[in-house]
């Protein structure tokens, strides 16, 4: 509840100009106010006090403020000083010299001069009525010899009527030596009672036969007072009342009246000049107080609506932008505060759109994100300094690992936790770091499911400003694909194969046969050997090439699997039982566990085993030595059963490492150099994986893979 | 004497504060003389049916009210009247209350004092300060009360102040008066009990 403050300072002010103007008039000597004066002074000591009080209230609201750091305050106190500043040091100055001018000029109201003439006069009035004084006195000492001749008592009345009239008094009394009276002779004959002396003045006459004195009456007027002895046997006393002209009279009280008045201004002097600087005082101090507290209101009117806008402020910086700051005034503050509002109300909505746009960012992003992680490609994104920013699941599902556990991190330090990937992974990122435009890549490493061959495309990210950014990768397990690829080509190969080179060969056997068989008994027994070993060699030959061929088919044909379980230990050993019987290379066989099971066509493995175990036999001299190895392997979170062969035969080029598992690559004499494919074929495609162990070098080492039941 | 506490007490009294507030650092005051205004004595008889007061009031001017009222400034006193009935439970009853207004003043010209007697508007003109002094010390035979008035079964106390009248001396001086003891020219009251 606000309560109008401007009537209110208007009033207090009224009262205190009212206060100050009464005491300002009750100075004058006239006015009806000067009985008033002291409670005029309490009262205006009391508004002083009151005034002080609220400035003191003020002052100390003000620094509870200004200690709690409240908005506004500040400026409250910058603005009261100034204030105060600019109203008091023209008010004193102003009554620095006010005081200056009054002590002056009161002082200059005296001088020695004044005060000479003053004295001088008031000792001329009083010589003259002394000189009049004298004079009567030494008139009615002369009356009294015309008195002293009369004897009866009419006759004494008469002569003092008489002597009376004629020396001008106003009264004439004849008093008996006990101040009884013997007669009276007044100039108005209404008064029947003479003035009686007092003491002092019979005291006076029995001692020095005379008396005189200025009188009084009653009425204020003066006479002169002669008492004297009538020097007869029984001794009497004329006394003569003598009124002083109206005029001298008038003279004589003016002067006094003068003198008086300067006597007393003279012993006021310091009295005076205190009371005007009390008053002057006063009315500064009332006025300053009263100023200063009005000061404080209005400041405190002015920077209120500041206050509320730094709070406002405050809250909107603190995010509360639904603030609305009422509005006070209709000036230029009310206006800044009008545009406040409608600021606070611009960046709530703001913020609401910011929201809302926010949140539809942030589900079109989820709706990505969910369709990054649908997606059958990989999808990595990298920032400008190679950091995983952000992949997706079948990123995971592709590299078998969390890769938004490496958030942060580049794919070479993924590669120092994850050794088994650490090949392809070095490759992408040399391919990152050296890529200007979009690349493509095959990369082909051994994951757990055996080798994958991944295609990798990463395209570099540039800001609109063409600044790097980052780069996204996006890679597909090709592995499958790649495979089937591989297949349908062996496969076309093997069909043609077949058809073109098979099919002539069986005419070759038959019409080789049927030569011998015709021309045998027309040739000379010399002829004939000739004939029959090259049709021998003929026949053979066919057949080498039909077997060639039908290995071939074999390796191109999709195979059908019938999987099942089946203990790897006991298969070698029933495998190796076959070639016990042969001489030459001797076995041994080393198993982590006695039964150590894979899910596997058990033709296709025996397949396997036979061709790597003749391999080695045939890499091998007489008394090789080959060494079979069966042991647990656990990677990528799979377990595998890991075969390794290891002979000391003549081991593997260099220059045949790469390509050691393709068709017709081999280092031997005879053969197809389909073994090793085959091999490679069969375990690819029950998801394990074979490598050359480059590591042994006594001779050649294969290492086999495959997914433990 | 708190019952005979008036406005004009309190007047004075909130005048000090407010003046000891406002002049702040003035000397402490020390009685600078052993001039001392007091009643002396009350008599208070009863006559023809008549209760009347007589009182003799001892005053002696201070150096700087001589010397104001050589300098012409008239200086009033009021002898203060009251005669109360004691009650023991609730305010006293005040059935007598007056004031006699003496005024005194230094005529220069004639080198004399006139005290008037403002309330019964008599004057007397005297030679010298002690007689007019004196003139003024006496109060003789005031009709105050009727025999009827008091009650025999109650007790009486009659009081005599004369109080220093400070407003009426010229507005320079009044501030100063109230906190100069030059000018405490005011005695305690006196109170004497009604003998029946």
């Amino acid at each position: 509840m606000r309560f109008p403050l401007a009537p209110l300072i208007a009033v207090l002010f009224g009262l205190v100009l009212l206060s100050l103007q009464l005491m300002s008039s009750a100075t004058q000597e006239s006015s009806q106010l000067n009985e008033m004066y002291s409670s005029l002074l309490i009262i205006n000591a009391l508004g002083s006090v009151v005034l002080l009080g609220l400035i003191g209230v003020n002052i100390v609201s003000l620094t509870q403020q200004l200690k709690k750091r409240e908005a506004g305050s500040k400026l409250t106190i910058r603005m009261v000083s100034l204030f105060v500043l600019l109203a008091l040091a023209p008010a004193s100055i102003v009554f620095f010299f006010s005081m200056q001018f009054l002590h002056q000029g009161i002082d200059s109201w005296f001088n020695v001069e004044i005060d000479r003439a003053m004295e001088d006069s008031l000792e001329l009035s009083q010589a003259s009525l002394d000189q009049r004084m004298r004079w009567h006195l030494r008139q009615t000492q002369q009356l009294v010899d015309q008195l002293y001749e009369t004897k009866s008592e009419t006759q004494r009345m008469d002569d003092l009527e008489k002597i009376r009239a004629q020396a001008g008094a106003a009264e004439m009394t004849l008093f008996s030596r006990q101040g009884r009276i013997i007669a009276s002779s007044s100039i108005n004959p209404g008064d029947i009672i003479p003035h009686l002396p007092d003491e002092h003045a019979w005291l006076n006459v029995r001692r020095n036969d005379h008396y005189v004195a200025l009188d009084s009456t009653k009425e204020e007027q003066l006479r002169v007072h002669v008492i004297v002895a009538v020097s007869t046997q029984d001794i009497q006393y004329l006394q003569a009342l003598y009124p002083i002209p109206l005029r001298i009279m008038d003279l004589a009280d003016l002067v006094e009246f003068a003198f008086v008045r300067y006597q007393e201004m003279n012993f006021l002097r310091d009295s005076l000049k205190l009371s005007f600087s009390l008053a002057l005082s006063l009315v500064l101090l009332m006025s300053l107080l009263a100023a200063i507290w009005v000061a404080f209101i209005s400041i405190r009117n002015i920077v209120a609506p500041v206050k509320e806008l730094v709070k406002g402020t405050q809250a909107i910086a603190a995010g509360h932008y639904n603030q609305q700051l009422p509005v006070l005034t209709q000036d230029d503050l009310g206006f800044l505060v009008i545009s406040f509002n409608d600021m606070a109300q611009r960046i709530a909505k703001a913020r609401d759109e910011t929201r809302l746009a926010g949140i539809e960012v942030e589900n079109q992003r989820a709706y990505l994100e969910t369709i990054l992680a649908n997606l059958t490609a990989g999808v990595i994104s990298f920032d400008k300094d190679f950091r995983i920013r952000t992949a997706n699941q079948a990123a995971y599902r592709i590299f078998h690992l969390q890769v938004s556990g490496f958030y942060g991190q580049t794919l070479l330090d993924l590669s120092k936790e994850h050794s088994d990937l650490a090949d392809p992974l070095r490759k992408i990122q040399h391919l990152l770091e050296n890529a200007e435009d979009i690349w493509e890549q095959r990369i082909a490493f051994l994951g757990p499911n055996g080798l994958q061959e991944l295609l990798c495309r990463g395209t570099p990210l540039y800001s609109p400003e063409g600044r790097s950014i980052g780069a996204v990768v996006v890679f597909d397990d090709a592995t499958d694909l790649i495979q089937a690829q591989k297949n349908a080509a062996w496969g076309e190969v093997a069909r043609r194969l077949a058809h073109e080179i098979k099919n002539p060969l069986t005419p070759i056997q038959l019409s080789a046969e049927r030569l011998q068989h015709k021309l045998a008994n027309e040739l000379q027994p010399k002829s004939l050997a000739i004939l029959q070993r090259s049709t021998e060699t003929i026949v053979q030959q066919v057949e080498a090439m039909k077997e060639m061929v039908d290995d071939f088919s074999e390796y191109a044909r999709v195979s059908k699997k019938q999987t099942e379980h089946i203990n790897l230990p006991s298969l070698i050993q029933e495998v190796l039982a076959l070639y016990a019987s042969q001489g030459g290379a001797k076995f041994t066989t080393s198993v982590e566990e006695e039964i150590m099971m894979i899910n596997a066509d058990r033709i296709s493995i025996r397949q396997v085993l036979h061709n790597l175990i003749k391999n080695a036999l045939e890499a091998t001299e007489k008394n090789g030595n080959v060494k079979i190895t069966v042991s647990n392997r656990f990677k990528n979170n799979a377990r595998f059963v890991e075969m390794a062969f290891h002979d000391d035969g003549l081991g593997i080029k260099e220059e045949h490492l790469d390509k050691i598992f393709e068709p017709y690559v081999t280092t031997k004499a005879k053969g197809t150099g389909l073994g090793l494919a085959i091999v490679k074929k069969i375990i690819e495609e029950h998801g394990g994986a074979i490598w050359i162990d480059t590591g042994y070098k006594a001779g050649a080492g294969f290492v086999i893979q495959l997914p433990a039941v | 004497m708190r019952v005979f506490v008036s406005t004009n007490r309190l007047l004075s009294i909130s005048l000090w504060i407010a003046i000891l507030a406002g002049l702040l650092a003035r000397p402490a005051f020390l009685h600078a003389d052993d001039s001392k205004i007091e009643v002396r004595s009350i008599d208070f008889a009863l006559r023809d049916g008549q209760y009347y007061l007589s009182a003799d009031i001892h005053y002696q001017l201070t150096q700087t009210a001589r010397e104001a009222l050589q300098k012409g400034i008239p200086l009033y006193w009021d002898v203060l009247i009251k005669v109360v009935r004691e009650r023991t439970w609730i305010w006293n009853k005040t059935l007598v209350d007056f004031k006699i207004r003496y005024r005194i003043q230094y005529h220069a010209l004639l080198n004399h004092y006139r005290v008037t007697n403002i309330t019964s508007s008599d004057s007397t003109s005297y030679a010298s300060l002690p007689a007019a002094l004196a003139g003024m010390s006496t109060i003789r035979n005031i009709a105050v009360l009727n025999e009827g008035d008091i009650a025999e079964d109650e007790s009486y106390q009659v009081g005599v102040k004369t109080r220093f009248d400070r407003e009426a001396l010229p507005l320079p001086l009044r501030p100063a008066a109230y906190i100069n003891p030059q000018w405490y020219l005011s005695s305690d009251w006196l109170q004497w009990p009604v003998q029946k």
